[in-house]
């Protein structure tokens, strides 16, 4: 088979029992790759209404259909289930070492199903799989239990997928570490592993890849990696990685400031932005065939996190603890990072659950009496405690370990500082303060408040609405990029209007939500010089050399929106509602009291008006977001 | 004029599109195992080693998809510089 390593494997912890299922030529052509298998596996077999901690619960480990490959930026692999944190459909996108390694082992995916009577890892090495009792490690962290398990398999390049105490103890963020610093991080699938009693899942794989049209695939390859180093966001994302959003964030006064109660934070450029990436930093880490390196190895010098040595650099935790905890000071933030990474658990829910904790204290909801300490904004001492109460499920911690929206139905009087959309916590951008593709596309991402689903892959990042236009964003770039944009002729004339130079934040949101789910299917990354870079006819096109198997842009596109409307379905069917899709009432009720945004805050008629129209785009019943029987006999699906 | 391979390991962002390309260019599958050059990672430290077998036929192949500077080609005419 080319391109893919041709199987899956299925192994039920209950019975302990392991087997490598061949791929399914159907499934290869209706989803392609890693999420858009884990999606069809998990929709036909998960029992409607389960606890996500039921046995029956599948965690699907998917790997891109482009992995393994040289493909720039192929490395990507989703972990889906149903979710803990949002009770709806799971999913997490991580890249580094661990897929490619699962490729070269011969599979294409895994499936988990079942619960170990104890705690066990999963030992793959090609044909040879393993489960192993893992009590010895059980109740370590992820970075003891790599080392450990390296050490017992003596391998010291094994790739290690694991969770950490905040996975075994049920937190409902928990995520699952790929390596030491990477992570499937939202959506609490580190707490799906753990109830599973999986600690680990360890590989090993020496097989090969192979190549349908070897001349035709290195010359398209050669076209994605040109392509990208072309992009505008190519040199400033080498340099300064996600970082780089630190500065235009708090230029638009968008900031999660102090839990969303500002846009902006004082002395930020000084103390918190990309500018002191180069103090911390000087080389880039990659993921496997990546030429990006967004991620950077950070060592601290001098003060009281002196000897710090983590890669991280990372725009979601630093805006999450740094603007909405207020913690100023970066190696702070890195020494956080490192107790999540340790720990497992999802740095964006993290930072998001102290902050709505920390405005809790503020406002005298909880105090120190329900803490046991002071926690004032940018108290460093404090969220790290806090944290160490959520991961161990101590005390207060124990009712935090549930989410915001949890907590907030237990403790009286906090539901209005909660801020999450479905369950999870947003991270990132104020929409009061930025109005775009990519803030709107926290309330239509199948997964809760997240950034990560859609986004334009022409955003403008140098000019901010003022005030909100609902229906569009502006152009953000020279015409020239428009015109090279892998977009279909027919979509470019819909969503980008050139006499007013509008995007229409409706029809260029079903466009990114497909492609994305196609990028994720695929297993390339989302980063914004990719994303402009490479679009649908370069991936059919790559996809067709790498595997012989003919498909063109338009269908992988297809692809995308089945896995997207599958995925929909499923949340539909554990009980979604329209009226979930909303952003939580503070950005509707109180305006943003400082800053460039100062006076903004959102309009729910318009706000509804935007999420109807994109219902209709994408062929769902414009006032429920249920998709019509058209749109399902389209797609295949029932 | 001559042409050839220098290496500034500190560079190496730990990709592996050397030896993906490597194996590809001389195998005609992604076979790590045969690649004439190997990537030796520690990831928990963050450094990578980059080892060539003595198979390696210096095509300069690996060079060209590094996207750190790690591998570079030169022109060696008159000694390199």
């Amino acid at each position: 088979m080319y391109g893919y390593a041709g199987k899956l494997l299925d192994i039920n912890l209950s019975t302990l029992t392991v087997n490598a299922l061949p791929l399914d030529e159907e499934l290869i052509k209706n989803y392609v790759g890693g999420v858009g298998f884990s999606t069809k596996i998990i929709y036909d077999q998960v029992p409607v209404g389960i606890d996500p901690f039921d046995p029956e619960n599948i965690l699907c480990f998917g790997v891109g259909s482009l992995v393994g490959t040289n493909v720039p930026t192929a490395c990507r692999t989703e972990v889906s289930a149903k979710s803990p944190a949002t009770g709806l459909f799971g999913t997490s996108n991580s890249g580094s070492f661990w897929g490619s390694e699962l490729k070269f082992a011969g599979y294409d995916g895994i499936i988990i199903r079942g619960r170990a009577s104890s705690a066990v890892y999963i030992s793959i090495n090609n044909e040879k799989v393993e489960i192993v009792p893992a009590s010895h490690v059980w109740g370590k962290d992820a970075w003891e239990t790599i080392k450990l398990i390296r050490n017992e398999l003596k391998d010291d390049e094994i790739q290690i997928a694991a969770i950490g105490q905040a996975g075994e103890n049920l937190c409902r963020f928990a995520s699952i570490e790929n390596g030491p610093y990477d992570a499937w991080g939202r959506t609490g699938l580190g707490a799906v592993m753990g109830s599973k009693k999986l600690k680990a899942i360890a590989v090993r794989g020496n097989k090969s890849i192979k190549v349908f049209n070897k001349k035709s695939f290195l010359n398209f390859t050669n076209q994605a990696r040109a392509a990208i180093y072309e992009s505008p966001f190519y040199g400033p994302f080498s340099k300064f990685g996600t970082m780089l959003a630190t500065v235009p964030y708090y230029e638009f006064g968008a900031l999660p400031g102090r839990n969303f109660q500002t846009g902006v934070i004082d002395n930020w450029m000084e103390t918190r932005s990309r500018k002191l990436v180069s103090k911390y930093s000087n080389r880039g880490i990659s993921c496997i065939s990546c030429p990006i390196a967004c991620a950077h190895w950070v060592e601290v010098k001098e003060g009281p996190y002196k000897g710090l040595r983590i890669k991280d650099m990372e725009v979601t935790p630093l805006i999450g603890f740094a603007a909405g905890c207020d913690i100023n000071n970066i190696p702070a933030v890195s020494k956080l990072t490192e107790v999540c990474q340790r720990y497992g658990i999802d740095m964006v829910s993290a930072a998001g659950t102290i902050a709505f904790s920390m405005e809790l204290f503020q406002r005298k909801i909880i105090t120190e009496k329900d803490i046991g300490f002071q926690l004032e904004w940018g108290n460093e001492e404090a969220v790290f405690k806090l944290l160490d109460l959520i991961i161990k499920r101590d005390g207060i911690g124990d009712i935090l370990a549930e989410g915001t929206k949890r907590a907030a139905e237990k403790i009286p009087g906090a539901e209005n500082y909660a801020m999450h959309i479905k369950g999870l916590e947003i991270p990132m951008a104020d929409p009061r303060g930025r109005w775009s593709t990519w803030t709107f596309g926290n309330i239509t991402n199948i997964r809760g408040g997240d950034h990560l689903r859609n986004r334009n892959p022409v955003e403008n990042l140098r000019f901010n609405d003022n005030p909100i236009e609902y229906k569009c964003e502006k152009f953000g770039f020279p015409d020239e990029i428009y015109e090279k944009l892998d977009m279909f002729e027919k979509v470019k004339e819909e969503v980008f209007q050139q006499e007013t130079r509008d995007v229409n934040i409706s029809r260029m949101s079903k466009w990114a939500e497909d492609l994305i789910s196609v990028y994720n299917t695929l297993g390339i990354c989302i980063r914004p010089p990719v994303l402009q870079a490479v679009g649908p006819t370069l991936l059919s096109n790559l996809y067709s050399t790498l595997t012989g198997i003919d498909i063109t842009g338009e269908d992988l596109m297809k692809v995308g929106e089945r896995i997207w409307n599958l995925q929909k379905l499923f949340n539909l069917r554990e009980g979604e509602k329209s009226e979930d899709s909303v952003f939580p009432k503070r950005f509707y009720n109180e305006i943003l009291p400082d800053g460039p945004s100062k006076g903004k805050k959102l309009d729910a008629v318009k706000v509804k008006e935007v999420l109807g129209d994109y219902y209709q785009v994408r062929g769902w019943d414009r006032q429920t977001g249920v998709p019509t029987k058209e749109k399902l006999d389209e797609l295949g699906l029932k | 004029m001559a042409r050839r391979m220098v290496m500034a390991p500190k560079k190496c962002t730990g990709c592996t599109s050397c030896s993906l390309t490597c194996a590809i260019t001389y195998n005609n599958e992604f076979d790590l195992k045969k690649s004439h050059v190997q990537v030796k990672k520690n990831d928990l430290d963050g450094t990578f080693n980059i080892i060539f077998s003595s198979t390696c036929l210096s095509c300069g192949k690996c060079a060209e998809v590094c996207p750190s500077g790690c591998l570079s080609i030169i022109d060696s005419g008159n000694g390199g510089k």
